[in-house]
């Protein structure tokens, strides 16, 4: 055999994979993950006051000032991030450049169903999932109401006087244990649910590549795979339709 | 011992001869002079009557400074003395006025009437150690290190000669009777601030009611070690001070006030930063309010008074607008105002830790129990698999070709 031959044998043997994100969607994960993770670092200490940890990390006032800037531009980062995102997805939507996949639908209660009837071993496939399965739903408005709030509430204690200018004073104490309660939410959420379906169940590094393999596409996206391979022509493609 | 008391009782029988004799001697003849007291005791020297043969002399006194300008009053009322708390344990003058030596001022020369003051007030430690020591390390004596000689030392407080009783001997609490001075004894000096406290909530139910629960100025300020309470460290302990007794569940329910301000100031943002900087850097300054931010430091009021009392918003917002200039009408309610929220007082905080307090384990519970689940079906799945594997392998005891070298090999 030819080193030609070898090299094209090689190539010949990659398995064929489906683009799932496009360059835009991973960075906006990146940032995310990256700010989400960094508002998290400075909020427990704020947080958790009383604990002999936080109170080590923020024992002088100039501390708690610097640990407070760092969480304040981090939530500048995630805003910006936030309000893109929603712009986008609100524009392109409207131009029908954007699938709506991602919102749910009744078919998800009935994945939902079948996932439970077969983790009880009740059936022996999984459910053929979509692009986007119930629990990959589940994560994605769960995250994003809970920014949401977060973003919002977060505004709130930040800037209480402009605030109160329109709104009563009660919302300041509100906001504050809205804030706070939800991070933990959130955090514990994506610890568990999101960590255990993108580490545990099987390593899914589609965010940070790309692209889901043709095996992974069977397993995981049944129902999308074979939406693609009857029209192949869309293949490699992001799934937003033209 | 046994001398000593000898000597003390000595001492008092002498002293009520001298009293006595002066007495029926200054109804006769007043002035009295020394030698007609002298004269039917026969008292030595070092006796109180041998003192008060001169001191009780009411017109005796130097005239001290440069100029001999500064008038020294020697005088010594003896029954004045016989009722004071040293008096009535017949100490003798000498056991405070020491280095005594014979004859006109006694071997000491003072330049003028503070410095004699200052020079015999050493002598208060020879029994009361504990408490010179602290007043060495208290604002007051930092005030006379740097020359400023004016600042309390323990005869101004006490008085001198007629010095009274302050705790109860049994169980070392201040009595009431002495609490209602202690006000007005602090007042000689600090007067401005002695009119503020004597119009607040304490200082008014002290004079006017002499109420034993409000605190006066000691139970603050500290008693002998009084404290610089300008200091970051006196503003950042100083909620501690108030919750003593706004926490102290019994004497609250009296006035019908709660005993959870210091918790729910706590909770909140201030209170959260001052107590944690009062533990990890208590010297640290902070512009985090305490509670006399609010309520006021001498002139405390009643919350629902009309023209100071913080319970009305815009004399809140007043508070308030020292730090967070632009604030309005809104912005004091953003404090929950000590309260624990509930339907009724503050309810959107109220039904978020409601909605939460279901949210978490509604959420949580349910994603957990299918993770769990979900890991459980695959580990079995592996292991059947693998058994399939195995079983196929037997069966057909040749491995089978991937499909990508069926199709290219």
């Amino acid at each position: 055999m030819t080193e030609k031959k070898m090299t094209n044998r090689n190539q010949i043997k990659q398995e064929k994979t489906y683009l799932r994100f496009d360059i835009g969607q991973r960075w906006e994960h990146m940032l995310l993950f990256l700010s989400a993770t960094t508002l998290l670092l400075t909020g427990l200490p704020q947080k958790y006051r009383e604990l002999s940890w936080s109170q080590y990390l923020l024992s002088t006032p100039e501390r708690v000032e610097m640990i407070r800037q760092i969480h304040h531009i981090a939530a500048i980062i995630l805003t910006i991030e936030a309000v893109y995102h929603l712009v986008r997805a609100i524009y392109l939507l409207s131009r029908r450049k954007l699938s709506a996949e991602l919102f749910p639908t009744g078919q998800d209660i009935k994945d939902a169903g079948q996932m439970i009837q077969y983790l009880l071993f009740m059936r022996k496939d999984k459910p053929k999932f979509g692009r986007y399965n119930f629990e990959q739903k589940v994560t994605y408005w769960f995250v994003f109401f809970g920014f949401s709030l977060m973003i919002i509430s977060g505004f709130i204690i930040w800037f209480p006087v402009a605030f109160t200018q329109f709104f009563p004073g009660g919302i300041i104490p509100a906001a504050k244990l809205m804030h706070s309660t939800e991070a933990m939410v959130a955090a514990v959420f994506i610890l568990i649910w999101h960590f255990y379906h993108v580490h545990f169940e099987r390593l899914n590094l589609s965010i940070f590549t790309g692209r889901l393999s043709e095996k992974e596409m069977r397993e995981f996206h049944a129902r999308e795979l074979e939406r693609l391979e009857r029209k192949p022509s869309d293949n490699n493609q992001t799934g937003e339709k033209k | 011992m046994r001398q000593r008391n000898s000597l003390i009782i000595a001492g008092l029988t002498m002293l009520i001869i001298a009293i006595g004799l002066s007495v029926s001697t200054a109804s006769a003849s007043a002035p009295t002079s020394p030698a007609t007291v002298q004269k039917p005791s026969q008292p030595q020297i070092g006796d109180n009557a041998a003192c008060l043969s001169c001191h009780q002399n009411p017109s005796f006194s130097v005239k001290l400074g440069a100029q001999q300008t500064e008038v020294f009053q020697l005088f010594v009322d003896p029954e004045e003395y016989s009722h004071s708390v040293h008096g009535e344990q017949g100490l003798a003058c000498i056991e405070c006025h020491v280095g005594f030596e014979p004859g006109m001022g006694h071997g000491k020369t003072f330049g003028s009437r503070r410095e004699a003051t200052l020079r015999l007030n050493e002598t208060c430690g020879q029994c009361h150690k504990k408490q010179s020591d602290q007043e060495k390390d208290s604002v007051h004596a930092a005030a006379r290190s740097v020359g400023k000689l004016e600042a309390a030392i323990c005869t101004d407080c006490h008085s001198s000669h007629n010095i009274q009783r302050v705790t109860d001997p049994n169980t070392g609490l201040v009595l009431q009777t002495t609490r209602i001075w202690i006000p007005t004894t602090c007042q000689k000096c600090h007067s401005e601030i002695y009119e503020k406290y004597r119009n607040s909530v304490h200082g008014a139910a002290l004079t006017d009611g002499n109420n034993p629960d409000v605190p006066t100025c000691i139970d603050c300020h500290g008693v002998h070690i009084i404290e610089n309470p300008t200091t970051s460290t006196f503003r950042l302990s100083s909620p501690q001070l108030c919750a003593k007794c706004h926490t102290d569940s019994n004497r609250m329910k009296k006035y019908g006030i709660s005993t959870e301000v210091m918790n729910t100031y706590v909770a909140d943002f201030h209170g959260t930063t001052v107590t944690i900087f009062e533990q990890t850097s208590p010297s640290e300054a902070t512009n985090k309010p305490v509670c006399y931010d609010c309520h006021g430091i001498h002139d405390i009021s009643f919350v629902n008074d009309p023209q100071k009392g913080i319970q009305v918003k815009e004399n809140l917002l007043k508070k308030c607008q020292k730090c967070h200039p632009d604030a309005n009408t809104n912005f004091p309610t953003a404090w929950l105002s000590h309260y624990i929220p509930s339907p009724e007082k503050y309810p959107i905080v109220y039904y978020i830790n409601l909605f939460y307090k279901f949210l978490i384990p509604g959420v949580l519970v349910p994603m957990g129990i299918l993770v769990v689940m979900d890991l459980g079906r695959m580990i079995i799945n592996r292991f059947t698999k693998q058994k399939d594997e195995h079983d196929e392998h037997k069966k057909t005891a040749k491995p089978n070709p991937t499909d990508e070298e069926a199709n290219y090999d």
